[in-house]
This record gives C-alpha cells, structure tokens and sequence, in this order.
C-alpha cells in the first residue's frame, strides 16, 4: 500500500456518494471545455481577420444587396487597391444539412483581395472562365468526398430555382487557406455572372477592398460611405475585424455569457463538493485522530484532506475533458465545414488550474479542521 | 532509571469556567520490561495518564519523561514522529481503518518509515503472523470478528517494534474467552517480545495478567500492587 493508494481508497470509502459528485463535477468541467471551445472559435475568427480588408454592406441591414456599379466607385478611391463583391446563396448541399457559407463571386478580384487563399492558377483560370464553375474549399470537398470535375447540386432558399431542383455547379478546383484560423469560414464559391443570369438579380451583397494603410481605414470607410449616403443603397463601411465583432456581437457579448455561465455553474458545484467534503471530514474525525496518534503529524494530516479534495476534483475535471474531447470528435463530422471546435491547450491549461483552485478551496476547511484537531477529544467523537 | 517517568503530574481540564482536575501531582515510574494495569473508577484519570504517557496530550504542570525524553517540552511534530517510533497504541474499540484489509491497517504506521513497499508488506505480514491472523490479511474490518480486529489493532501497535505498548481497555469489548486470548497475547508480547506494556483496564481478571497492578482515585495514585498478580510472569 502506497500513501497514494490510501488517499484513493479513503476518497472512494462512499462509493455512492463520491461517484455522483464527481459525476457533478464532471458536468460542470464538461460543459466548461464545450463553451470555450465556442468561445475559442469565435474570438480565433476575430483575431484572424485583416485589418487592411474592408467591407461595405447596406447600411441598414446586411441582407440588403447593393448596385453593381459602386465596385467602380470605391475602387476610385484613394487608397483604396483592389475590390471585390460577393453574394450570400445560403446553399445546402446535403437535404438536412444546415446552410453552408456559398458566396457567388468574381473570381479573379476575389481571390486578388483574399490572397491569405490559396488556389492554383490552373483552377483559378477554369473558374474564371467556366460559368457554371465552382471551387469549394479543401476541407468541404473531403468532408463530401467531392472530386474534380464532378458536378454539385446546391439547393438555395434564397435563389431556388424555377422548377425547384437544385442549381448544378461543376467542381473545377479546391483552394485552402495559409492563415489555418480562416480555415474555420472559408466559402463554398461559384460565379457571379452565372446567378445574375440565372436569377435575374443585378445586384451584389457587398464589397470587399484592400486598402494600402491600415491606419487609414477610418478615413477611407467615411469616404466610400460619404459618397453614397444620400442614394437610396446607404452604405456602411467598416475593416474586416470590425464587421466581424458586430456579427458575432449581434448574437451577444459571447465571453460574457460564457464566463457568466461557467461562473454560475462553478459557483453551485463549489457549494455542492466543499458540503460533500465537510461531511466526509466529520465523519472520519476518529479516523483522522488514529492517524495522528500512530504518529502522523498535523501537517501530514491537513495535507490528507487537501490532497483528497485535489485529487477528487482533477479526476472530475480529466474525466469532464476528456468526455468533452469525445464530444466534440463525435459532433465534428455534423458541424458546417471547418467549424473545429477543438480542445485548445489553453482550455486544458484553464482546465487544470479551475480544478485545482477549486481542490483548494474545497479541502481548506477540512485541512484545517484536520490540522487542529486534538487527539484525545477527536478519539471520542463518535 | 525507568523507562517512564511521572514527576509531579498534574492535569486539569476547563469546562466552561470550571476547573476538573483529572490528575493531581502523580509521581511514578515504571521500569523497561514490565506489565502494568492501572486501574480505578470511572474519572479516575486511568486514561488521562496512559494519553500524557503515549504522547497523545500534555500535562498541566509535571513532567512526563519517557526514556530520558521530557514528552511535555516537545513540539507537536517531534512527538508525531516520536509516537511513531516509540509507542504502539491498542483502543477499546480498535480504530481500525475500515476501508483497508487487515495487512492494509497494519501497513498504516510504515508508511512513515523510510522502507520500501516490498519491505512494508513483509513486516505488516510478520506482524500478523505473530498475532495468529496471517489467514486473515485481506479481510477487512467489517469481515473480522472483535477479537479478530483487536488482534489487528495488536498487530498494527507492534509492526514499528516500539517499546512501548499502551492499550486503553483493550478487553472491555470482548466476551471474556475472546478477551482471554488477547490478554494472552499481550502477555506473550512482554514476555517473549520485551515489550513494555501499559494497560488501562476495569476488569480485575484483566489486571491479573499484568505484573503490576496501579489503582487511581479522584486523580491520585493510591496503591501499587508489584509482582503479586496471579497470572503474570509464570
């Protein structure tokens, strides 16, 4: 017998008991690492984006589509380099499935503004020339097992098409990303041309531009939408990873209600453990006394419960993150391409230390409870 | 000189602002080797004496010398681990751990000590062998009957080879046959292992083991019965 496996066996002495709060605790350790694997997410995306890309959308509503000629407008600009438009399809490609991220677009300004992507000349040139092409990003095509040259039906509730059957692109090439945080939106693509003709619509769902000077950006934002502000197509124009932090704070302050939950939820299993560990030290008051009377110290003691508590509350916490990793592994698949939610190293890192502060604050009372404990009262407190 | 030495032992106890003396200016000593009961009326101080020998409390005024060792000047740490070296403890009521086996239980106090698990193991086995329990060594306390979980109790107070054994009423949960063996034990523990015994008891036919019998009343030592126990030394 090591003094481990005494701590272990004396942790586990009410079965029962033990395996529900740590059950608890597991929960509470779970749901920590699958909202900040949200979280992670999200503020990956933002953090990722440019800052010398900008973005012009209605003023008043992003769904709101903009005319065809204000490219040439803003590309008139001073400062500005070279723009680009894009169109949300809102395509499905799977019946079920929800809307993956299907821009129609211009294929060569596209790829000239996004050039963080990464797409070979040969596919880029089908795609320009091919109307009804598409390029669909590493990761989606392997995720539908796509190849070259076959053909993708996509159905759009935006766009649907006149005898309801899905619109029929040709998969002409797969591009990726060098900045592996994009990897997590990069869209489905096609040509513009081949929806406005097939649709109708003239119009496009926004631009997008790089300038040449980042610290710029305010100057040349108030410019572009200066220049449409009385028309009936308002503008509103912002960098990259500003229209990302108003998209993602529409949903709401993320980190706020993720912090707020996890805070509520640590707060009650705090409460719930640190009952449960009192109880167990009041109960083993004679035992803890018989381990002082065959010579352990008070210290030795005090650190017998503490190292209970921290023990008890690691296991919850390497089972919690471990079923959480499960969990995401197995969503994986469903999730719209590229949307990892992964456990970060960071999130283990906050992980270990939220179950070792809570160990700690759990198992002060009976440490210090054990620490004082005299021997010869303790004996008799049965 | 003897191996425990009571000089001037006082000990009081406050319960709210009264003031109980339990033991009143006891002087005694008692030598290596020997066998002795106290006994006594209930509040006598019996126990209260054997908790200032067996380290687990401190006098109010007095010295309690075991071993040329002033118990009362040492620190709580350094009478831990003299405790440990030095003194094996046997309660009335076992205070066996009840989530370990028998072997476990005995194992306990080497935790302590710098030996090996292997070594651990082995001297926790002997100890039960010497205690007639070697068949019994995965059992837990719940799976051992009161004589079975005394004779490990026994066997985890010896498994540091202290000199000192204290037993607090080590019988006074044993019908009188199961009571017998452990009495016999102890016996064969002073005898042949030359432990020094202290054993607090209420039963006279306990007391006959021993080869000395001390009477307390009212916290003073009021007679000493040397050498004319019936039992002890044959």
């Amino acid at each position: 017998m090591t003094t481990f496996g005494f701590l272990f066996k004396n942790m586990f002495r009410r079965k029962l008991l033990v395996t529900l709060s740590m059950l608890s605790l597991m929960t509470a350790f779970l749901l920590f690492v699958l909202l900040r694997s949200v979280a992670v997410l999200f503020s990956g995306v933002i953090a990722d984006t440019s800052d010398v890309r900008m973005q012009t959308t209605a003023k008043y509503s992003m769904i709101q589509l903009l005319p065809y000629r204000y490219g040439e407008l803003i590309k008139s600009i001073d400062g500005v380099l070279n723009v680009t438009h894009a169109s949300w399809f809102g395509g499905t490609f799977e019946e079920g499935d929800a809307s993956d991220f299907t821009f129609a677009v211009d294929p060569k300004s596209y790829f000239q503004v996004y050039d963080t992507y990464r797409i070979s000349s040969e596919y880029l040139e089908v795609f320009s020339q091919q109307r009804t092409a598409a390029v669909a990003p590493e990761a989606l095509a392997e995720k539908h097992g796509w190849e070259i040259g076959q053909k993708v039906p996509v159905t759009s509730p935006i766009y649907p098409t006149t005898d309801g059957e899905p619109w029929i692109f040709d998969l002409v090439g797969t591009y990726n990303s060098e900045n592996t945080a994009e990897e997590t939106y990069l869209p489905f693509l096609f040509q513009y041309e081949y929806l406005k003709e097939a649709s109708g619509v003239p119009e496009v769902g926004w631009y997008v531009f790089t300038i040449d000077d980042p610290s710029k950006s305010g100057v040349i934002a108030q410019l572009v939408d200066q220049q449409f502000e009385n028309s009936a197509d308002a503008t509103k124009t912002m960098t990259e990873s500003q229209a990302f932090r108003d998209f993602f704070a529409q949903i709401g302050d993320i980190g706020l209600m993720m912090n707020g939950i996890i805070g509520a939820v640590f707060f009650t299993m705090l409460l719930l453990t640190a009952n449960t560990m009192i109880h167990s030290y009041r109960q083993r008051i004679p035992e803890l006394a018989v381990l002082k009377t065959l010579g352990f110290s008070d210290g030795k003691v005090a650190r017998f419960m503490l190292f209970e508590s921290l023990l008890f509350c690691l296991l919850s916490a390497a089972l919690g993150i471990g079923m959480a990793s499960l969990i995401l592994s197995g969503i994986g698949p469903y999730l719209p391409a590229g949307f990892a939610l992964i456990v970060t190293p960071n999130t283990l890192i906050w992980g270990a230390c939220l179950a070792v502060g809570l160990g700690v604050v759990i198992g002060i009372v009976p440490a210090a409870g054990a620490n004082r404990l005299a021997i010869v009262n303790a004996l008799h407190a049965r | 000189m003897a191996l425990v030495h009571l000089e001037k032992v006082s000990k009081c106890y406050r319960k709210g602002r009264d003031q109980v003396d339990v033991l009143n200016d006891i002087s005694l000593g008692i030598q290596s080797g020997s066998f002795v009961a106290l006994m006594g009326p209930s509040g006598s101080g019996k126990t209260t004496m054997l908790n200032l020998i067996g380290g687990l409390d401190q006098p109010t005024a007095g010295d309690v010398i075991v071993n040329e060792l002033k118990l009362n000047h040492l620190s709580s740490g350094k009478l831990a681990r003299w405790r440990s070296e030095c003194i094996g403890f046997v309660f009335q009521f076992y205070n066996l751990i009840p989530v370990l086996n028998a072997r476990q239980n005995v194992e306990l106090p080497l935790l302590l000590t710098k030996l090996n698990s292997r070594q651990r193991k082995q001297n926790a086995e002997l100890a039960l062998d010497i205690v007639g329990l070697s068949d019994r060594a995965k059992h837990t306390p719940a799976r051992l009957s009161g004589g079975q979980q005394q004779r490990v109790a026994i066997a985890r107070a010896i498994v540091g080879d202290p000199q000192i054994l204290v037993c607090d009423e080590p019988t006074g949960d044993l019908d009188r046959s199961t009571a017998t063996e452990i009495l016999r034990l102890l016996q064969v523990l002073n005898q042949e292992h030359k432990k020094t015994i202290i054993m607090v008891t209420h039963d006279p036919k306990a007391a006959e083991y021993a080869q000395e019998t001390m009477y307390l009343d009212k916290g003073k030592l009021v007679r000493r019965d040397a050498e004319t126990n019936a039992l002890a030394a044959p």
